[in-house]
């Protein structure tokens, strides 16, 4: 059998492993600098399996034809005036979440990925890594994009990016990104290659694009697709890194192992997010944030994590406290944001006598005990015209920088305070991970940008609240506070003949 | 209703039930696809249609585009049969299969021998020679009984007028159940083969050892006898599992061969030797017996198991523990009805093991 062209593997490698030269004049070590700085053993690259068979050539052939399949929904989204149709107005702020918060990540990974793209020494992970950041570049691409349309009729969308270097919830995403991206290339690939583009990445996606079918969002829905049909790409390389990590040296096991239990910790504190979005912000809901949980991390993960314990990987064993907080999480979350409206790029509310139920039947052994009647409270505060709000500022956690408000989980009212002394200062943290992320690099995250300590230290407008609204270019009274009243919620009404 | 879905390059053929895709037949039956969504959107199990119909199901406008539906591309995830379909996936080829042609065969039962209280030897006269590779399969018709049954041949290849069978009685089984009961001498019973990917790598020159469980000794002994016979120099090491002395068969035949052959070496192994037995060798599971035979330490060899699922599965996990990976690993899992019943979910780390 003598095939007349070449097939696919073959094609493959002469457009990859090709490529690549020899050092014969210089230093390889100087060519890659950082491969040996984590303490990675890499014996031999020739081992790398190829996760995908894609040349550059059929990959922008592809790429390009699903573009002009986007942009043409896209179009048709405009000028069927595709905003009028989603489910109601409230929904918008979902997308306001995602687009301030998630889709600078997807930029953050571009940038990431051109790094390790340049800085591993295999050339058939450069290659794939290289490819996966032009993804990145082409999805928020396409979500700025898909949003811009929104743009035009809500608030909150138009500064995205300067909202993104400066609101304080809005830190939790950009330095989980940068922790990743200060790492070096291997701790990089674990991070995001690996444990949120691999293990986590269905908790992030599903609820977005399931969230916005439900609601009646075609746009999000479609670039939703038109994103997944490149993570097949991103979760093959996710795989295809950790097991040729583990299988290079066996002293590379422990470095894996602290890597994955770091980054699984800061993946699921960033959900904290998701898990918001999904049970107070989708006017016509998926799945409870647990459920998600239950069928992503604890069924599909739990399949993984046993796969991996053949190499002696083991579960991270703060899963416990995660399968606990899985009945918690999204009401403190969304107390959180309630309480400090004013100061956010997007609205909140209290949920509805239905939505409550919903809720109850969701999580029947928290939500009627802990939560129920702390609405039911700020609802009839609401109503006597005393909304309440704090004015004071939060403690942030030193590593994930949410604001210290989750709770210990063998007493749900009480709040966790962990810290730890580094170089006679005192650092405060959320949780044990979180305590012990910091232990193991305290020179990394003593650097943190934490914004209350830079608004207190005068670096955010100065002053008072009001200053520090105008330096996150919020315009009060009209992106943030809550949805009743809103600029959003008149035109709404305008749209829908409601008085 | 089913249809016959034929996989190529490697000639691998699944029975399709109606409303079934192809991807859930294909791992179900034990043949690897690549995927990893499982539901249209990423394009993993992307495969050329080479003959037939399929419907492309729930496949996503952007992980499978109009062009590529043009050309017959369909994701395995989503599309199911409408009749009979050669497909073409992205898998490799192994070098060292040979790729003997599937027929059908008549034989004629010329020996039922006792191998242990539980394990009969099965010897069938061929109606014509059957060329295959050490370590495959045959699928046997019975009479009267529904669907066939896979039995590996344990026999080396350089026989190929005849092959022998070594079948374990399953409780409740109705096919071992026939052949353990009501199959007598001269009986004439009807199979097709060879199948499977299960046979030495010989091109690669690493030692080798077969970790082989109850009458998962079958393909190991085919593969074995062949190896010596073609004169292989390489380091061999069975590893035989059994529960008791009554259930170690053919130990006398491996104890044979180590005395002619100074390149292989046997250690037999079992868990639950009875006090009478008086056992001298290793107690405790087959797996165990290759760790403590090797240290702990199975870099740079090729391995070949064949048993029950919880005997592979506990041996990769020690392999894999001594640093011998997925590439150097090759299985035969004897999967009966009842291990069907407890499927576990597995994630798409692994392709084959």
């Amino acid at each position: 059998m003598s095939p007349k062209k070449l097939n696919l593997k073959d094609k493959y490698k002469l457009l990859t492993r090709d490529l690549d030269w020899e050092f014969s004049y210089e230093d390889r070590k100087e060519a890659f600098p950082y491969e040996e700085f984590e303490g990675i053993k890499i014996t031999d690259w020739d081992k790398w399996e190829d996760p995908f068979r894609l040349t550059m050539e059929s990959y922008w052939k592809y790429q390009a034809e699903k573009e002009k399949k986007l942009y043409a929904i896209y179009d048709a989204f405009a000028q069927n005036n595709g905003q009028t149709n989603v489910t109601d107005a409230r929904y918008v702020n979902a997308l306001k979440l995602f687009l301030t918060g998630v889709s600078p990540g997807e930029h953050a990974a571009h940038l990431g990925f051109a790094f390790t793209g340049r800085q591993m020494g295999g050339i058939g992970a450069r290659v794939a890594a290289q490819m996966q950041s032009i993804d990145e570049l082409r999805h928020i691409q396409t979500q700025i994009h898909a949003m811009s349309h929104y743009n035009k009729f809500f608030d909150g969308f138009d500064e995205f990016n300067h909202m993104h270097d400066r609101l304080w919830y809005l830190s939790v995403p950009k330095s989980f990104f940068e922790d990743a991206r200060t790492a070096g290339p291997f701790e990089f690939m674990i991070a995001i290659g690996f444990s949120f583009e691999y293990v986590l990445t269905n908790l992030l996606f599903v609820p977005f694009m399931s969230g916005a079918a439900y609601n009646g969002d075609m746009a999000t829905v479609t670039f939703g697709f038109s994103a997944q049909s490149d993570e097949a790409r991103h979760m093959t390389l996710g795989l295809e890194i950790i097991k040729f990590l583990l299988e290079q040296h066996e002293d590379n096991l422990p470095i894996v192992q602290k890597w994955l239990d770091k980054w699984l910790w800061r993946g699921y504190r960033l959900l904290t997010l998701v898990a918001m979005m999904m049970d107070y912000m989708l006017p016509q809901k998926v799945m409870s944030w647990q459920e998600a949980w239950e069928l992503y991390f604890e069924d599909a993960g739990g399949a993984l994590f046993k796969d991996l314990e053949r190499y002696g990987i083991k579960m991270p064993d703060y899963t416990d406290t995660i399968k606990q907080e899985k009945e918690h999480l999204s009401h403190q979350a969304w107390w959180i944001f309630y309480q400090y409206t004013h100061a956010a790029a997007f609205h909140t509310w209290t949920p509805s006598a239905e939505e409550m139920d919903w809720l109850s039947e969701k999580y029947p052994d928290t939500f009627d005990k802990y939560y129920r009647p702390r609405w039911e409270l700020a609802a009839e505060m609401e109503a006597k015209g005393e909304r309440f709000y704090t004015t004071g500022l939060p403690q942030l956690c030193q590593t994930c920088q949410i604001p210290m408000a989750f709770t210990e989980m063998s007493d749900p009212t009480q709040v966790v305070y962990r810290e730890s002394i580094y170089n006679d200062e005192r650092f405060h943290f959320c949780s044990d991970p979180c305590k012990s992320i910091f232990d193991n690099e305290p020179e990394k995250y003593v650097n943190a940008w934490l914004p209350v300590h830079q608004i207190l230290q005068g670096n955010c407008g100065g002053g008072g609240l009001d200053k520090v609204i105008e330096y996150y270019h919020l315009e009060d009274g009209v992106a943030n506070l809550d949805f009743e009243g809103s600029p959003d919620a008149e035109r709404w009404k305008d749209w829908k003949g409601v008085a | 209703m089913s249809y016959q879905v034929t996989i190529e390059p490697t000639g691998d053929i699944i029975e399709v039930e109606e409303g079934q895709t192809i991807l859930n037949a294909a791992l179900r039956q034990g043949v690897w696809l690549p995927f990893a969504c499982g539901h249209g959107t990423c394009a993993t199990c992307k495969c050329q249609l080479v003959e037939g119909e399929a419907d492309q199901g729930e496949a996503s406008p952007f992980a499978l585009l109009d062009t590529e539906r043009d050309d017959g591309k369909i994701l395995a995830c989503c599309a199911i049969p409408e009749s009979d379909l050669v497909i073409e996936a992205e898998i490799d080829v192994d070098p060292d299969f040979a790729g003997h042609l599937v027929e059908d065969y008549t034989a004629t039962v010329s020996a039922i021998e006792t191998l242990s209280p539980t394990i009969k030897g099965l010897t069938l006269a061929l109606d014509r020679d059957m060329t295959f590779q050490a370590g495959q399969y045959i699928n046997l018709q019975l009479p009267g009984i529904e669907g066939t049954r896979a039995f590996s041949i344990a026999n080396a290849p350089s026989n190929p007028g005849q092959i022998e069978l070594h079948i374990r009685e399953i409780p409740d089984g109705a096919a071992t159940g026939y052949i353990h009961h009501k199959l007598k001498v001269g009986d004439n019973i009807e199979f097709s083969g060879p199948y499977g990917q299960f046979f030495v790598r010989k091109s690669d020159p690493k030692d080798v050892l077969f970790i082989a469980g109850g009458s998962g000794l079958s393909s190991p002994e085919s593969m074995i006898l062949d190896l010596l016979e073609s004169g292989d120099e390489r380091q061999i090491t069975l590893f035989q599992g059994a529960r008791n002395g009554s259930e170690l068969y053919h130990r006398e035949r491996f104890e044979q061969l180590t005395e002619h052959h100074s390149n292989f070496t046997y250690v037999p192994a079992l868990n639950e030797p009875t006090e009478e037995e008086n056992w001298q060798g290793f107690i405790g599971f087959v797996h165990e017996a290759a760790a403590a035979h090797f240290q702990g330490k199975f870099a740079d060899h090729k391995a070949y198991l064949c048993g029950p699922p919880l005997m592979i599965d506990a041996a990769i996990n020690a392999l894999m523990q001594g640093r011998l990976f997925e590439k150097d690993i090759h299985m035969e899992k004897f999967v009966t009805a009842a291990d069907g019943a407890k499927e576990v979910q597995r994630s798409a780390l692994f392709k084959r093991i």
